[in-house]
C-alpha cells in the first residue's frame, strides 16, 4: 500500500494510504478519543467526540472516518479541538440519566473517562428530567435506554457481526431510541440473545444481567478461555472477582470466533443449577457412602483390575479434555486391553484427506453449502459467519431434509436426496465452502467428495471435543448389555446418561466420573467428583482441528478434580503410573482423521 | 498571618461530603494553624458570619426554595464558593425526584406509602417549599470550583484546601482527585 507523509501534532509521519486520521494515529502512538468507534466495527462519526482539526478544512473532521491525504496536516488537541470536544461531551452528558454513582458500568464506562478526561465537573445545560425505559425482559441482560448515548456500536454489532439485524434506531433528533424489530421488548423480538451487543457498548445501557452490580473493573480478573459448549472452541474471557465468576465475554482476537458469542456459551454456560457430586462415593451394602478420594480410587481400580477385558468397557462425554481422553484410552485401550471404548454423541465422518477448513474461509466465499446441519441450534457462532457471508451475497445453499433455522436465510433449499443439484451449484462457483453435520448420509458424503480440492469442507460436529476423541480412537458405542464392569466419564451431560443408565442395567460393577448428580451417579458403585469445565485447565480441539487451551478460572468445588487428574490418579492406583505431558497428547489429539 | 476564614453548610444532603471532610484526620489538626472554620452544620454555629469568609463551601442539591436562600447567603458571604459532591454539581441523587417530579414524590412520600396513618404534605410557612425541578447549585449561584464525587475522598478535601492555601485556585481537579462516584 502507498505510504503518505502527513503531520500530526507538529511531528511528521508516515500513514498508509486509505487509512482514516484515527488509524493512523493510533498507528503513530497519538491518542485520538472515540466513543462511537469500535475496532471490529465499521466506523461511522456519529457522536463527533473524535474531532481533529484538519488544515484547509472548513470544519472540525472525525478522524475515525476522515482518511489521510498526502502532506495532511491535523491537529488532535488543539483548544479549537478541545473546545468543540468538551461542548459535545456536555450535550451527551445533558441527555438522559448520566449519573455515574449508581450505574454498573462506572469504571469501566467510556464516557465517564471522556468525562474525567475533559473535565466535566458540572452540568452545563440543564439538568435531564425525562425517564426512559428499561427493557428488562431478556432472561440474560438488559436494555437500559436511560444510559443509551445512541452511538450505534449494538446496531452495527448485531448487522455487521451476528448479522441478525435486530437492533436499530426509530424516530429523529432527541426523540431517537435504540428499538427491537419494529419496537417490540427484546424477549418479543428476533433477538438471539447472543449478547454480542454488551461487549460493544461503551456505557451502562446494555448490562448482563447476572453479574451487573457485582464488581468494579478494578476489582475483576479476567482469564482467557475457551468455550466448552459446542465443537467450535470461541474465545472467551471469564470475568471473575475473587474466585467467583461474574460473567463471559467474547475475545475480539479469538482465532475461532474473532469476539463472538452465543447465548449458550455466554449466559446458559454459567446458569446450571444442577445439584453437584462434591464427594467421592462409594456403595457399601447397597447404600452410597461418602468416602475419602484414596478410598474411591482404589475401590475403582480393583474393580476395573479384576474386570474381564472382553466385559470391560468405557465411555466418555466428548466434553472431556484432550489430556483426559488421552489418559483414557492409554489406560483403558493399552493398559487395560478394555473391548470397548466409545463416546457418548456422534461423529460426522471425514470427506477427503485434504485438512478441514476454518470458518474463516466463509468470509471470503461466494458459495456456502450447509449439508445435513443445523448450526442455528448447534453451533450458533458457525450460523452467525453463514448469515454474514449470506449478507454480503455468498449464496446460501441448505440441504436438508427437514426446514431448519437457516433455511429462512438460504437462496436455494433442497432435500439430502439432492445433493447432486447443490453440488453442481457449487461447482460453479469460485470460492465454494462445504458445512456438514450429523445428519450427513453416506450418499451426500459421496457428492460432496466429487468437490475435494474445490471447496474447503467443515465438518460440524455435535458434542464438543469429538475431533479429538475420534482422532484418538474411540468410536461409536455399541452393545453395552454385554458389559459386566463399565467406566463412564460422565463429566456434565445430562439427558444424554438416561439411555447409558438404562443400557448398562447388567453390569456388575460401574465407576462414574461425574460434576453433577444423575440416574447414572445414583447407580453407581463408585463415583468421582470432576471439576466443571470453569474448574480446570486443558485443551480441546475444535471441529476444524485447531486446538486450543482452556483455562482454569475458580476453583473446583467440594473436593471435585479436573477430568486429567483423576485419570492420573486412578492410572497410579492401577500400579502403571504415566505422566500427563501435553507434549505427548498434542499430536495425537490433533491429528488427522485416518 | 490571619488565618484563612472558611464556612461550609449543607442544602438537600445527606451530610456524607461533610463526613468526607472530617475524614481528613489529624491533618485537621494541621490544617487549623492556618485556617478557622467559623461555621458549619456540624458545629454550634452554623451561619457564615455577617463580616464574610474566604472560602465557602455547599453540599447538597438545590431541592427546596430555602436550600436557594442558603446557598445565596454563603455566595454573598464567602469570596471563593466551591461546590462540593455529586449533589451539589449535579444534582445528584436527589435530582432522581425530577424523573417523577415533585407533586408526585410528595404525594407519594407523605400520603401513599404502606406505613401511612394520616397522612399529611407537610406546608408550614416556615419550610422551605419543594421546587419543581432539583439542581445543582450553579443553577442558583455562580461556583468557583466544583469537586464532584459521593462523596469525594478525604484526600479530595485535603487537596483541594491545601492548594487554595498556597494561594492557588484549581480550576478543574487533577485525575487523581476527580471522581463522579
Amino acid at each position: 500500500m502507498a505510504s503518505v507523509n502527513i503531520t500530526l501534532n507538529g511531528q511528521k509521519i508516515a500513514a498508509q494510504a486509505g487509512q482514516t486520521v484515527l488509524e493512523a494515529a493510533q498507528a503513530a502512538g497519538v491518542d485520538i478519543p472515540t466513543l462511537c468507534h469500535h475496532p471490529v466495527l465499521k466506523p461511522i462519526g456519529a457522536c463527533r467526540v473524535c474531532l481533529v482539526e484538519v488544515k484547509g478544512q472548513r470544519s472540525l473532521q472525525p478522524a475515525c472516518t476522515f482518511p489521510v491525504a498526502d502532506r495532511m496536516e491535523v491537529q488532535t488537541e488543539s483548544p479549537k479541538v478541545v473546545q468543540a470536544r468538551k461542548f459535545i461531551l456536555e450535550l451527551i452528558f445533558s441527555e438522559r440519566n448520566h449519573f455515574c454513582m449508581y450505574c454498573e458500568m462506572s469504571g469501566d464506562c467510556e464516557l465517564q473517562a471522556l468525562g474525567y478526561r475533559y473535565g466535566l465537573d458540572h452540568w452545563v445545560h440543564p439538568t435531564y428530567t425525562q425517564n426512559f425505559p428499561v427493557d428488562a425482559s431478556a432472561d440474560d441482560f438488559l436494555l437500559d435506554h436511560n444510559r443509551c448515548v445512541l452511538c450505534r456500536r449494538c446496531v452495527r454489532a448485531c448487522r455487521e457481526l451476528v448479522a441478525n439485524h435486530t437492533l436499530d434506531l426509530r424516530q429523529r433528533g432527541a426523540l431517537t431510541m435504540l428499538s427491537a424489530d419494529m419496537d417490540v421488548a427484546l424477549a418479543e423480538s428476533s433477538c438471539v440473545a447472543c449478547g454480542v451487543c454488551l461487549d460493544v457498548c461503551p456505557t451502562g445501557a446494555l448490562i448482563d444481567k447476572r453479574s451487573a452490580f457485582m464488581a468494579r473493573a478494578d476489582e475483576t480478573e479476567r482469564i482467557q478461555s475457551i468455550c466448552s459448549q459446542c465443537s467450535l472452541g470461541c474465545g472467551i474471557e471469564i470475568v471473575a472477582r475473587r474466585g467467583h465468576v461474574l460473567r463471559i465475554e467474547g475475545q475480539w482476537d479469538a482465532p475461532v470466533s474473532g469476539g463472538l458469542l452465543c447465548q449458550r456459551g455466554r449466559f446458559q454456560a454459567l446458569n446450571d443449577r444442577r445439584p453437584r457430586i462434591h464427594a467421592p462415593l462409594l456403595r457399601a451394602n447397597g447404600r452410597q457412602i461418602e468416602v475419602s478420594w484414596e478410598r474411591a480410587l482404589q475401590a475403582a481400580a480393583q474393580r476395573l483390575a479384576q474386570a474381564n477385558p472382553q466385559r470391560l468397557g468405557v465411555l466418555t462425554t466428548t466434553q472431556a479434555t484432550n489430556e483426559a481422553l488421552h489418559l483414557l484410552k492409554k489406560l483403558f485401550g493399552q493398559v487395560l486391553q478394555a473391548k470397548y471404548t466409545g463416546f457418548f454423541n456422534k461423529v460426522v465422518p471425514r470427506l477427503s484427506s485434504a485438512p478441514s477448513g476454518s470458518l474463516a474461509d466463509l468470509s471470503a466465499s461466494d458459495c456456502i453449502l450447509v449439508v445435513g446441519a443445523d448450526p442455528v441450534k448447534e453451533q450458533p457462532v458457525a450460523a452467525f459467519m453463514i448469515k454474514r457471508a449470506a449478507d454480503r451475497e455468498s449464496r446460501l445453499i441448505v440441504v436438508e431434509n427437514q426446514t431448519t433455522p437457516l433455511s429462512d436465510y438460504a437462496d436455494t433449499v433442497l432435500p439430502l436426496n439432492a445433493i447432486e443439484q447443490a453440488v453442481a451449484m457449487a461447482l460453479k462457483a469460485e470460492r465454494p465452502v462445504v458445512l456438514y453435520g450429523a445428519h450427513v448420509t453416506a450418499e451426500a458424503c459421496r457428492s460432496l467428495a466429487k468437490l475435494d480440492g474445490r471447496a474447503p469442507w467443515v465438518a460440524l460436529q455435535p458434542g464438543v471435543n469429538t475431533y479429538a476423541a475420534d482422532a484418538l480412537g474411540f468410536g461409536k458405542y455399541a452393545d453395552t448389555a454385554a458389559l459386566d464392569v463399565a467406566f463412564v466419564l460422565a463429566g456434565e451431560e445430562g439427558p444424554n446418561l438416561t439411555p447409558i443408565e438404562a443400557s448398562l442395567r447388567n453390569a456388575a460393577s460401574i465407576v462414574v466420573q461425574a460434576s453433577y448428580a444423575s440416574p447414572l451417579t445414583d447407580r453407581a458403585d463408585v463415583v468421582l467428583p470432576m471439576a466443571t469445565w470453569l474448574e480446570r485447565s486443558g485443551t480441546l480441539t475444535n471441529t476444524t482441528g485447531c486446538m486450543q487451551k482452556a483455562c482454569q478460572a475458580k476453583e473446583p468445588e467440594g473436593e471435585a478434580k479436573p477430568d486429567w487428574e483423576i485419570l492420573g490418579l486412578l492410572a497410579e492406583k492401577l500400579d502403571r503410573s504415566f505422566q500427563v505431558a501435553v507434549d505427548e497428547i498434542a499430536p495425537s489429539a490433533t491429528r488427522v482423521w485416518q | 498571618m490571619a488565618k484563612v476564614r472558611v464556612a461550609t453548610d449543607w442544602l438537600a444532603a445527606c451530610a456524607g461530603c461533610h463526613m468526607s471532610l472530617l475524614d481528613i484526620d489529624e491533618r485537621l489538626v494541621a490544617l487549623l494553624d492556618k485556617v478557622e472554620f467559623t461555621s458549619s452544620p456540624v458545629t454550634d454555629l452554623k451561619h457564615p458570619p455577617a463580616d464574610g469568609v474566604t472560602v465557602g463551601i455547599l453540599t447538597g442539591a438545590i431541592s427546596n426554595s430555602h436550600n436557594v436562600e442558603v446557598a445565596r447567603q454563603m455566595r454573598s458571604r464567602c469570596q471563593i464558593l466551591i461546590a462540593v459532591g455529586d449533589c451539589a454539581t449535579f444534582g445528584g441523587i436527589v435530582a432522581h425526584r425530577n424523573l417523577v417530579g415533585t407533586q408526585a414524590a410528595l404525594q407519594r412520600a407523605y400520603l401513599e406509602t404502606e406505613s401511612t396513618v394520616d397522612g399529611l404534605i407537610p406546608n408550614s410557612p416556615e419550610l422551605g417549599l419543594p421546587l419543581e425541578k432539583v439542581t445543582g447549585i450553579a443553577e442558583v449561584v455562580e461556583v468557583d470550583l466544583f469537586i464532584p464525587g459521593c462523596p469525594p475522598r478525604a484526600d479530595d478535601f485535603h487537596y483541594v484546601l491545601s492548594e487554595l492555601l498556597a494561594g492557588r485556585t484549581p480550576v478543574i481537579l487533577p485525575s487523581e482527585h476527580f471522581r463522579y462516584d
